[in-house]
C-alpha cells in the first residue's frame, strides 16, 4: 500500500535554484525505501517535501502533487503533517534540548498530547530499540549515540511513515547495524521507512527499494548490484610510488583519553616525508583524534611524538607550526572567514600569483567574488582545501576532504591534490570513508580499530577493505 | 551551570524559588544582627537535610572566597570590624539564595511552569537558552582552533577578531538555530493553543510543604528576634 507519492513534482528554492524537476516517486508501507544520490542533488529537499518542511517552513515554488498517508501536504500545516510523518534530520547534536535522554525522547510525545502512561511505554520502547539508557545524560553521549537519540525521539512519536536524512553519518558499523535492524523491524510491522544515504556500502543490504536522484529526476533502481558497482567506481591512482625517505613524524606509545574513554591506545606510527598516508577505520575508532594529535590540536596524554618538519617549531602549536602544517577540517564552515573566495585563498597564499593559480586549479574562477559562507557545502569544502593548500604546507592533513563532491568534482579534486603533491613533494595524511578516491590518495594505508593501529598496507589492501562492505544479494 | 550540582530529589521548584527569595530578603534585612549567622547556618543545614548536599558542599569554598573578598573590600573602605561581619553575612545570604537554583535541573522548573499553564514557547525557550550555553562554548572553541590553523590566531587585531571569529560564529549560530527550529517543529511543537501533556509532571508533596514551612518558621523567628 502506498504511503508517500509524488507526481510530477517540481520545486525551486526562493533563490531560483531548481532542485526537483518533474519527479515521480512512491514509497510503500512495510518497506525500507532508500533514496540515493550525490550530495546536492536534492535528497534532503525531497525528504523535506514529504515531512512538510517544504513549503511550510522553507520557501520556494512548488508544483505537482505530494501525497502523504492519503492526503496532500499542500493542505496541511507542519503540525498536522508531523502527526503522520516522523522526521529525523541531519546534525543530531544541534537538535538536543534536554539534559536527560528520556526527557528528549518524550518531547515529541508531549507535543502530541499523549497520556503519561502511553508516553512512559513509548519512551522505554524507543530507548530499548535504539539501545540507549533512558537515564543517561545527553551531553555525555557519543556522536553515534546522539544520532540514535534523535532517531528514538522520532520513533517514540509513533508515526507510521518515518523519513531519515543521512542517519548513518555518525554511526560506526555496529551503530549502523543497530539502527538499520530496528528500522527493518518497523518495516516488518508495516511502517514506511524512507532513508536518504550516500553510504551505500552500509545501507544497501537493508533496503527493499532503491531510488536514485540525479539532475532533478528520481528513478527507481532495478539492478541494484550494477548500481552499487557504478556508484562505487574507484578513481585510478596517477602518482608514482614515493622514494624511500626519512620520517617526518614519529609516534611511540601515544595515548589519548576523553574523560574515562581511552580513544587512542598506544599508537606507534612513522609518517615518511613525501608519502600519502591514508587512515581508514570505522566511526569512533580514533581516526580524527589521531589526526588532531598529529596536527597538535590535541595533546597526547602519554607517549612520544617527534617531528622533523621544522626544528624551530618546537612543541608549540603556534603560527610557525601551522605555516608548515595545513589542516583541512571535516566541517569547512569553521575555516572560512574572508569576504570573498579570492581573498580567502590569498589570505594564506605565498603570493597573489600563486593564489590565482590555485583558484584556476580548483576551478573556482566563477566563484571567486562570492562570499565563502554563501556557497554550497561541497563548494565550501573545495574553497577550504584550496585556501589551506595555497600556503604550501609541508604536511597536509585532510579530514574527509571529499564530502559533498559529485563524481566529476571528486575526480577533479583528487587530481588537483595529486598534482600539488607531485609538484611540492608534500606529505599528505587523509582520513576518508569514501571508497572512490581512497586508492588514488594513498601510497600507504593505516587500518585502525578501537583506538589501535591494527595493520598497515597498500592500495590493494584499501581495495579489499572497501570490498568487504559490498552488500549481500538480499537482506 | 553544571548538572553535577543537581540534587537527586530537589524540592518543588516554585517552593525552592520562594525559599531563595525568603533567604535573600531575610538575610539582607537582618545582616546587621549577629544572630543572623545562626539563621544562615540553620538554612544551610536545612538544605543539607533535604538532600542538597552536593551544592551545599560545593558552595563552601565559593562562599569562603566571596566572603574574604567582600570582607577585605569592606574593611578597606570602613576600617570597621562590625561592617566586615555584616558584609560576610550578606554574602552568605546571597550564596544560600543561589543554592536552590543551582541544584535544580532546568527541566523540573519548566515542567512546574508548564503545569501552571505558562506558555510553552516560554518554557521551551528557557530550556533552549540553558542548553545553548555549553553548545556555544564548544563552537567558540572550535572556531578559535580553526583560526589558529589558518594563521589567524591573534585576537588583538579587531579585523581578525571580526573576520575570523565573529563571521564564522554568526554563520554557525544561524545554522544551529535553523536546525533546532526545524527539529522542534517536526517533533510536533507549536506555539498556538494546542493541547499538550507533560512527561513526569512535577507536583508539590508533603516533603516540599515541610521544607517550606520549616524555612518560613526559621525566617519568622529571625525577624521577631531581630526587629521586635
Amino acid at each position: 500500500m502506498t504511503a508517500v507519492e509524488l507526481k510530477n513534482v517540481r520545486f525551486a528554492y526562493k533563490e531560483g535554484l531548481t532542485v526537483l524537476d518533474g519527479v515521480d516517486f512512491f514509497a510503500e508501507y512495510g518497506k525500507i525505501t532508500l533514496l540515493s544520490g550525490m550530495s546536492g542533488e536534492g535528497k534532503s529537499t525531497l525528504l523535506s517535501l514529504i515531512a512538510g518542511i517544504i513549503p511550510n517552513m522553507v520557501e520556494g515554488e512548488l508544483h505537482g502533487e505530494v501525497t502523504v498517508a492519503g492526503a496532500s501536504v499542500k493542505e496541511m500545516k507542519t503540525a498536522q503533517i508531523c502527526r503522520r510523518v516522523g522526521c529525523v534530520l541531519q546534525n543530531a547534536e544541534l537538535q538536543i534540548v534536554f539534559d536527560v535522554t528520556e526527557d528528549e525522547v518524550a518531547f515529541g510525545c508531549e507535543n502530541l498530547a499523549m497520556p503519561e502512561p502511553v508516553m512512559e511505554r513509548r519512551v522505554a520502547a524507543a530507548c530499548a530499540m535504539m539501545e540507549l539508557d533512558p537515564r543517561s545524560k545527553t551531553r555525555t553521549l557519543s556522536g553515534g549515540q546522539k544520532q540514535r537519540l534523535i532517531t528514538a525521539a522520532t520513533l517514540a512519536m509513533g508515526q507510521k511513515i518515518i523519513v531519515l536524512d543521512e542517519p548513518l553519518a555518525n554511526l560506526d558499523k555496529e551503530g549502523t547495524h543497530t539502527l538499520m535492524t530496528a528500522l527493518g523491524k518497523l518495516a516488518a510491522r508495516g511502517y514506511c521507512v524512507i532513508i536518504s544515504e550516500h553510504r551505500l556500502d552500509m545501507v544497501m543490504a537493508y533496503a527493499d527499494e532503491v531510488w536514485n536522484i540525479a539532475r532533478g529526476k528520481v528513478t527507481r533502481v532495478c539492478d541494484r548490484r550494477a548500481y552499487f558497482a557504478a556508484q562505487a567506481e574507484a578513481i585510478v591512482n596517477t602518482c608514482p610510488a614515493p622514494e624511500q625517505s626519512a620520517p617526518l613524524l614519529s609516534l611511540r606509545g601515544v595515548e589519548k583519553s576523553f574523560g574515562k574513554r581511552l580513544v587512542l591506545k598506544g599508537i606507534d606510527l612513522d609518517v615518511f616525508a613525501g608519502e600519502r598516508l591514508l587512515i581508514l577505520g570505522q566511526n569512533g575508532c580514533g581516526k580524527t583524534t589521531l589526526m588532531r594529535v598529529l596536527a597538535r590540536l590535541e595533546k597526547a596524554d602519554r607517549g612520544e611524538i617527534r617531528q622533523f618538519i621544522d626544528k624551530k617549531a618546537g612543541r608549540r602549536a603556534g603560527k610557525r607550526w601551522f605555516a608548515q602544517v595545513g589542516v583541512v577540517y571535516q566541517n569547512p564552515n569553521y575555516q572560512l572567514f574572508m569576504p570573498t573566495v579570492r581573498r580567502e585563498i590569498e589570505f594564506g597564499a605565498q603570493s597573489r600569483e600563486y593564489a590565482r593559480e590555485i583558484i584556476e586549479m580548483f576551478d573556482l574562477r566563477e566563484l571567486e567574488n562570492r562570499h565563502p559562507q554563501s556557497l554550497s557545502e561541497g563548494q565550501k569544502r573545495r574553497v577550504s582545501i584550496a585556501a589551506v593548500v595555497a600556503s604550501r604546507p609541508k604536511l597536509l592533513l585532510l579530514d574527509e576532504p571529499t564530502v559533498g563532491q559529485d563524481l566529476a568534482g571528486l575526480q577533479r579534486l583528487t587530481s588537483v591534490l595529486t598534482e600539488i603533491h607531485r609538484r611540492d613533494n608534500n606529505t599528505m595524511i587523509t582520513v576518508t570513508h569514501d571508497m572512490r578516491p581512497a586508492q588514488a590518495l594513498c601510497d600507504r594505508a593505516v587500518f585502525m580499530e578501537a583506538g589501535k593501529i591494527e595493520r598497515t598496507g597498500g592500495r590493494e589492501d584499501v581495495k579489499k577493505y572497501f570490498e568487504a562492505f559490498a552488500p549481500p544479494e538480499e537482506r | 551551570m553544571t548538572d553535577l550540582l543537581h540534587a537527586k530529589r530537589p524540592v518543588y521548584p516554585l517552593f525552592g524559588f520562594a525559599a531563595a527569595l525568603i533567604v535573600f530578603a531575610c538575610g539582607l534585612a537582618a545582616a546587621k544582627h549577629f544572630e543572623t549567622i545562626w539563621y544562615l547556618c540553620g538554612v544551610w543545614a536545612w538544605f543539607l537535610l533535604f538532600g542538597y548536599y552536593r551544592s551545599c558542599l560545593a558552595l563552601l569554598p565559593a562562599a569562603a572566597a566571596l566572603c574574604a573578598l567582600f570582607a577585605g573590600v569592606t574593611y578597606a573602605a570602613s576600617q570597621s570590624v562590625e561592617e566586615v561581619w555584616t558584609a560576610v553575612r550578606r554574602c552568605l545570604a546571597v550564596c544560600l539564595a543561589v543554592l536552590p537554583g543551582i541544584s535544580l535541573p532546568a527541566v523540573k522548573f519548566t515542567r512546574a511552569l508548564s503545569r501552571l499553564k505558562v506558555p510553552r514557547a516560554v518554557t521551551l525557550g528557557m530550556m533552549i537558552v540553558l542548553s545553548f550555553a555549553p553548545l556555544l562554548g564548544r563552537e567558540i572553541k572550535r572556531i578559535r582552533e580553526a583560526m589558529r590553523t589558518r594563521g589567524a590566531g591573534s585576537l588583538l587585531s579587531p579585523k581578525v577578531l571580526y573576520r575570523a571569529l565573529l563571521v564564522p560564529f554568526a554563520a554557525r549560530l544561524v545554522n544551529i538555530s535553523d536546525t533546532l527550529a526545524l527539529s522542534v517543529e517536526t517533533r510536533g511543537f507549536c506555539t498556538g493553543k494546542v493541547p499538550y501533556t507533560v512527561y513526569h509532571p512535577v507536583k508539590a508533596g508533603v516533603r516540599d510543604v515541610i521544607f517550606l514551612l520549616g524555612l518560613v518558621a526559621g525566617s519568622v523567628t529571625l525577624m521577631v528576634f531581630c526587629f521586635i
